[in-house]
């Protein structure tokens, strides 16, 4: 009898949700599926580093990337990982911070810039083993600059030439682009009105070797099975 | 009243820091997300933080459900 009333409780809430989910999403049903052995990372908006944005921004947070990260690495399941990025850029330190951290973990990573991999966006999008460009994405590549109260002397000028100097840094140690050309690209004028920079669109940063291919979602999986196949086998190889 | 501007709205009329102020970032199975708290203390999902790409398809994190 209790069974009964619970079930009946539970037919009647089942209708309410379901106008819910109708009313929010305009559907009802997603298709489940198995566990996936790859995961996906999206930096998306703003990188935002230690000062806490309004929240009406759209913002990527390092201290929620970063665990996430571990968690892959920790996890025997999580065979690879697509990073997919839509940034505006954000802060250097804060982006270098998951860069690095991308970059240094043992299992394959693909990344594919979608609409926008501006600024930190770059090093970001580097930093997989493999990395994928939309062609109608673009990369913005320039200086870095600063907002907020800045001590007017020397030292901080120093101070933001060596951030820019690593940001640099690590873009060409991790890609094929040579130093000279991505200099010339982040010193560019007449590319970006009233600015020094240029604006790099899809077949172009891979034409300048910033980016290793164009491409999208079925190329990025492709090419992280491969990844993820080649790994394995050179697993088995030390194994024997 | 009517505008016509290329300014945006949050431009014209600044958002108040409180309307965000039910926003939090909570936990729900072992699932990081953010959400707003209702008054009646439910949440609604807002963005579910995860990078298992299942987990975007199951139907109780989906972004505008419920959670008691």
């Amino acid at each position: 009898m209790k069974k009964e009333q619970e079930e009946k409780k539970d037919d009647q809430s089942n209708p309410s949700s379901l106008v819910q989910k109708i009313q929010s999403l305009g559907q009802t049903n997603v298709p489940q599926a198995p566990d996936s052995n790859i995961h996906v990372l999206s930096i998306i908006g703003q990188v935002e580093g230690h000062v806490q944005l309004p929240p009406q921004n759209k913002t990527t947070k390092y201290e929620h990337i970063i665990p996430q990260l571990i968690a892959i690495e920790q996890n025997p399941k999580i065979e690879g990982v697509v990073i997919l990025l839509n940034t505006v850029g954000g802060d250097v330190e804060a982006g270098l911070a998951l860069a690095e951290m991308i970059s240094s973990l043992s299992k394959p990573t693909v990344s594919i810039v979608l609409g926008g991999g501006h600024s930190i966006g770059v090093p970001i999008a580097v930093s997989t083993d493999y990395s994928f460009i939309v062609p109608t994405a673009t990369m913005t590549i320039h200086p870095v600059r600063l907002t907020g109260l800045v001590i007017g002397v020397p030292q901080t000028f120093e101070y933001l030439d060596k951030m820019q100097e690593r940001v640099m840094q690590f873009v060409i140690n991790h890609s094929n682009i040579k130093e000279e050309k991505f200099k010339d690209l982040m010193f560019a004028k007449g590319n970006l009105t009233r600015d020094i920079g240029t604006n790099v669109v899809g077949a172009d940063a891979v034409e300048y070797g910033m980016i290793n291919e164009v491409g999208g979602v079925s190329e990025a999986m492709a090419k992280l099975n491969e990844l993820i196949d080649s790994t394995k086998n050179a697993e088995s190889q030390v194994i024997q | 009243m009517i505008l016509y501007t290329p300014l945006s709205e949050t431009d014209i009329f600044p958002q108040s820091a409180d309307e965000f102020s039910n926003r939090q970032c909570i936990s729900c199975d072992g699932k990081m997300m953010i959400a707003d708290r209702n008054t009646d203390g439910t949440y609604q999902v807002v963005q579910l933080l995860s990078t298992d790409p299942q987990d975007f398809l199951d139907q109780r994190y989906l972004p505008g459900s419920v959670l008691n």
